[in-house]
């Protein structure tokens, strides 16, 4: 769920843009020295955000009976690491506001805080505290989506309180309100993103072992002897 | 067709030869109107606005305008409805100005939805992300955007395609093999979108394109009598807007 076109004031919106744009500018120039090196990689960084954009398009059956969809902000923090994701998540935002008119263009800069910024480098971290608390990568992998995903509509309802206060209890009782009436949907949601993420790298490891291996999620398998 | 509803209406769209840079004045003018004009009466003159433009001239189905506007519309729906809820010492009640507030963020929300949904149902992507060019956007991020907008419509018939074959087999006849074919989903898509960019990158090495992927930029020159439409078409609504 992101915030839609008009929503937010324009102080806000100029703000929030602001406050995303240094985390987006900081993977822009990551992609930007990436592609120098290695231009064959143009092709797989836009093959990630096409699949980060697809992932969205994933049903995932929901404990209340009707579907999801997850935002794959955490996969993508674990596959390419927050700094990318700031970028490819901005860019996957702004396809959704025009392609599938979820989002908008004044409030692109507030969704790409909370979805591109937050949300990865959240879920980044709880892939890393749970990996060196020694959990293997695939309980990592249920923290960072379950977490990249809460963390991201934490954000998105501090970012609606901020804009439209409650007339009695201020910023803090909208807050409550808000994270009330999204936490019947996305703790749900969360737990199922999660369950989603754990199946993806299960597969993933018997079908992409050397993707895994080369993207340093997975220690190389050992040389078999003979 | 291309599978998203929106990108198809705007390849079909009659202003899809119009250059995007008139386009970009237009809809960036009403989206800039709708937040900053009173709602009554300029938000609902600019939506309008939108609305005719869209369903008028540009030529746009208003079965994609109104399936599209869905998405928006359920979200301004339930924010409008939280943020006119107050929570006091006695509990649930409405804020005082509670119609007025949410008829104004409503209003707001719906214009500026129109007018993005006017762009991009009249302009497709690879019109627009050149244009990214001029805000002095790196070319590398460009070509990436443009490699995600070109790849994103196989891997979506990808994902049809499977989740047709996971259904015919009964995989998701239950919760659990919902959720397992859910996985299976997720990581062919991924598998297939490595598989592709991996190919696509040798057979363009084959041809000695290792530096990116070129391609003519399509001329579509601006139109004097749009701009200056465009240009008073904007002043009046800011005139009837702030003066009504």
């Amino acid at each position: 769920m992101h915030i839609a076109e008009g929503f937010l004031p324009a102080t806000h919106a100029i703000g929030w843009t602001l406050a995303a744009a240094p985390f987006v500018v900081h993977g822009a120039r990551q992609v930007v020295t990436e592609v120098r090196e290695r231009p064959e990689n143009t092709l797989l960084l836009g093959a990630a955000g096409a699949f980060t954009f697809v992932l969205s398009a994933v049903k995932l059956p929901s404990f209340t009976g009707s579907s999801s969809h997850p935002t794959g902000t955490g996969a993508g923090a674990v596959l390419f690491r927050p700094p990318v994701m700031a970028l490819l998540g901005t860019i996957v935002l702004l396809f959704q506001a025009l392609l599938l008119a979820h989002g908008g263009l004044t409030t692109l800069g507030a969704n790409a805080f909370a979805m591109a910024v937050v949300g990865p480098w959240s879920g980044y971290g709880a892939y890393r505290l749970t990996r060196r608390l020694g959990g293997g990568l695939l309980p990592g992998v249920f923290a960072a989506m379950a977490v990249a995903d809460l963390a991201t509509y934490v954000t998105t309802a501090g970012q609606l309180a901020l804009a439209l206060p409650d007339a009695e209890t201020g910023v803090a009782g909208a807050f409550v309100k808000f994270i009330s009436v999204f936490a019947l949907t996305q703790v749900p949601l969360a737990v199922a993103e999660g369950l989603l993420g754990v199946l993806l790298f299960r597969v993933l490891t018997v079908n992409a072992r050397p993707e895994l291996e080369r993207l340093g999620l997975l220690a190389p398998a050992p040389e078999p002897t003979r | 067709m291309t599978g998203l509803a929106v990108d198809d209406a705007a390849w079909a769209s009659a202003w899809r030869r119009r250059s995007p840079a008139d386009k970009l004045l237009l809809c960036g003018g009403l989206v800039v109107c709708a937040l900053a004009l009173p709602a009554w009466p300029g938000s609902v003159l600019v939506g309008l606005t939108a609305l005719a433009l869209a369903l008028g001239p540009a030529r746009v189905p208003a079965r994609t305008f109104g399936r599209a506007v869905r998405w928006p519309l359920a979200f301004i729906a339930v924010g409008a409805l939280t943020s006119v809820v107050t929570v006091g010492t006695d509990g649930l009640g409405w804020a005082p100005d509670a119609a007025a507030r949410a008829g104004s963020l409503a209003g707001h929300a719906l214009a500026g939805s129109a007018a993005v949904l006017l762009l991009a149902t009249t302009t497709p992507m690879s019109d627009l992300l050149p244009a990214l060019r001029g805000l002095r956007v790196p070319a590398a991020v460009v070509e990436v955007a443009a490699v995600t907008y070109r790849l994103l419509f196989v891997l979506l018939a990808s994902l049809h395609t499977i989740r047709e074959a996971q259904t015919a087999r009964m995989g998701y006849s239950s919760t659990g093999r919902g959720y397992r074919s859910s996985g299976a989903l997720a990581a062919a898509v991924l598998t297939r979108s490595w598989d592709r960019a991996r190919r696509m990158q040798e057979g363009l090495a084959g041809r000695g394109m290792e530096t990116g992927l070129r391609v003519l930029p399509e001329v579509l020159p601006s139109s004097r009598a749009f701009v200056a439409g465009t240009v008073a078409g904007l002043s009046a609504l800011v005139t009837v807007g702030l003066l009504a």
